[in-house]
């Protein structure tokens, strides 16, 4: 029964069956879908840590693994991330009780001058996906408020992105200034015109070209 | 030639992508149609088909001899740095056309909405039909141009776009101050990024000899432009 449940939500939120009325994918149609089952799984005295790791997080892990392979695009990704996200609000009160623990804060932003969102959300997801609690500064993000939130978690790796070869340059002063506050934070940046020698000439820990780098770097650092 | 900017406005329906043209964009041409990104993309495309306030235009100006070695293309004293290997396109070019198109500020605020609400993909969707809006217009305008140049017995080059290979986006403002008074409203950030963000600018070569090449990454050496590694990787 538990292994089946939590089978059933890994298998929601791989393809973004988010709920009974979720028409998609057709051979689960009627059926209950990510919402139904988390709070089946949780009435049935699964616990949210189980829930969280064995069922979702394994399941992005899946997805990000077939973005990766080119298996699937973004919009099968937003639609599990979608899937998972209904889950993690049942799982939201055991966060704020303690009962269930994240693997830490990982802050995320765009950098100043670039309003450019969807792959800094994309990444955003598959991160929350991962089990660490995201906080986003959105887009545009001023050198200040990453110092600032920086400050207010000061063991939380950061995340930069640019979209344009024209702003990906004023990703180099936010690191500054953040490793001026804080030279033990470590810092990844990210985006279509980066690259891993733009990343190291610029002062960065390291470069994601995919939310699933992102993820395995992020892990090393959960590891260490 | 030279004179006011010439203006166009177009209905949704007129510069519409189709539903393929959207799946292909987000490269899920494969989901089969029950897929909820291609039910969306269904929906949404008729919603859409009364939408008005896409529009853009250009202006055309005389511009002084291009020297491709210096990367510059003046045009009333004023410098734009579009690079060597823009300009090298462009060195037959006598006139420029300034163009300016945008799909208006609609499918931002809807995609805003969306991604607000929690519907990610259904966002996503949207921004992409904008995206490709404002191209589709952008493709009429350049068509218009290029008819009536045809009539003058000019030839026009492809357009070029300050933010890309390797033109600097911080030529915006020269751009804009060139193409002046105009009723696209596209107004300008701080950082010269455009409002509303579903816009283009840029220039289009005019000449007697002006050969056209082929668009694409050969042009180019920028090895980290967003458009290489899409189209490449």
């Amino acid at each position: 029964m538990k292994s089946e449940l939590l089978n059933k939500l890994f298998e929601c939120v791989e393809f973004g069956k988010i709920n009974l009325e979720s028409p998609y994918p057709p051979q689960m149609k009627g059926m209950p879908g990510a919402d139904e089952i988390t709070r089946e799984a949780l009435e049935s005295g699964i616990t949210p840590d189980e829930i969280l790791n064995k069922a979702l997080i394994a399941a992005m892990d899946k997805v990000g693994q077939k973005f990766s392979e080119k298996k699937i695009f973004v919009p099968q990704m937003l639609l599990s991330a979608k899937a998972m996200n209904v889950s993690m609000e049942h799982l939201k009160p055991y966060f704020a009780d303690g009962s269930v623990k994240r693997k830490g804060v990982f802050i995320l932003g765009t950098v100043f001058g670039d309003l450019h969102d969807i792959g800094k959300n994309l990444v955003g997801m598959m991160i929350e996906g991962a089990g660490w609690e995201v906080v986003d500064l959105g887009v545009d993000v001023k050198i200040d408020t990453f110092v600032n939130k920086v400050k207010e978690y000061p063991d939380a790796p950061v995340g930069i992105s640019a979209l344009l070869s024209t702003t990906m340059i004023n990703i180099k002063p936010v690191i500054e200034a953040i490793k001026t506050v804080s030279p033990k934070t470590r810092v990844i940046v990210g985006g279509a015109p980066l690259s891993a020698e733009f990343a190291a000439s610029i002062g960065a820990d390291a470069y994601g070209k995919n939310p699933q780098e992102g993820i395995k770097w992020l892990e090393s650092i959960y590891r260490s | 030639m030279t004179g006011s900017f010439q203006h166009f406005r177009f209905s949704f329906r007129e510069v519409a992508p189709t539903i393929n043209e959207v799946l292909e964009y987000v490269r899920s041409s494969g989901l089969d149609k029950e897929h909820p990104a291609v039910v969306f993309t269904d929906q949404v495309l008729r919603q859409l088909d009364n939408f008005q306030g896409i529009c853009g235009g250009y202006h055309i100006k005389k511009n002084e001899p291009v020297l491709p070695t210096a990367g510059v293309v003046k045009i009333d004293d004023f410098a734009l740095h579009v690079g060597k290997q823009i300009s090298r396109y462009l060195k037959e070019a006598s006139y420029m056309a300034l163009f300016l198109c945008t799909a208006g500020p609609d499918f931002s605020e809807i995609a805003g909405k969306l991604n607000h609400e929690g519907n990610w993909m259904e966002a996503y969707l949207v921004d992409a039909i904008g995206s490709l809006t404002v191209e589709k217009a952008m493709n009429i305008i350049w068509s218009n141009l290029e008819e009536s140049m045809d009539k003058e017995e000019l030839k026009i080059s492809n357009r070029y776009s300050p933010g890309y290979c390797n033109w600097d986006v911080s030529d915006q403002k020269i751009l804009f101050s060139l193409i002046g008074d105009n009723p696209t409203g596209i107004a300008l950030s701080e950082t010269c990024l455009m409002s509303p963000v579903k816009s283009v600018s840029g220039i289009i070569g005019i000449g007697k000899n002006l050969k056209r090449y082929k668009y694409g990454c050969k042009i180019c050496n920028n090895q980290t432009c967003i458009y290489r590694k899409l189209i490449h990787e």
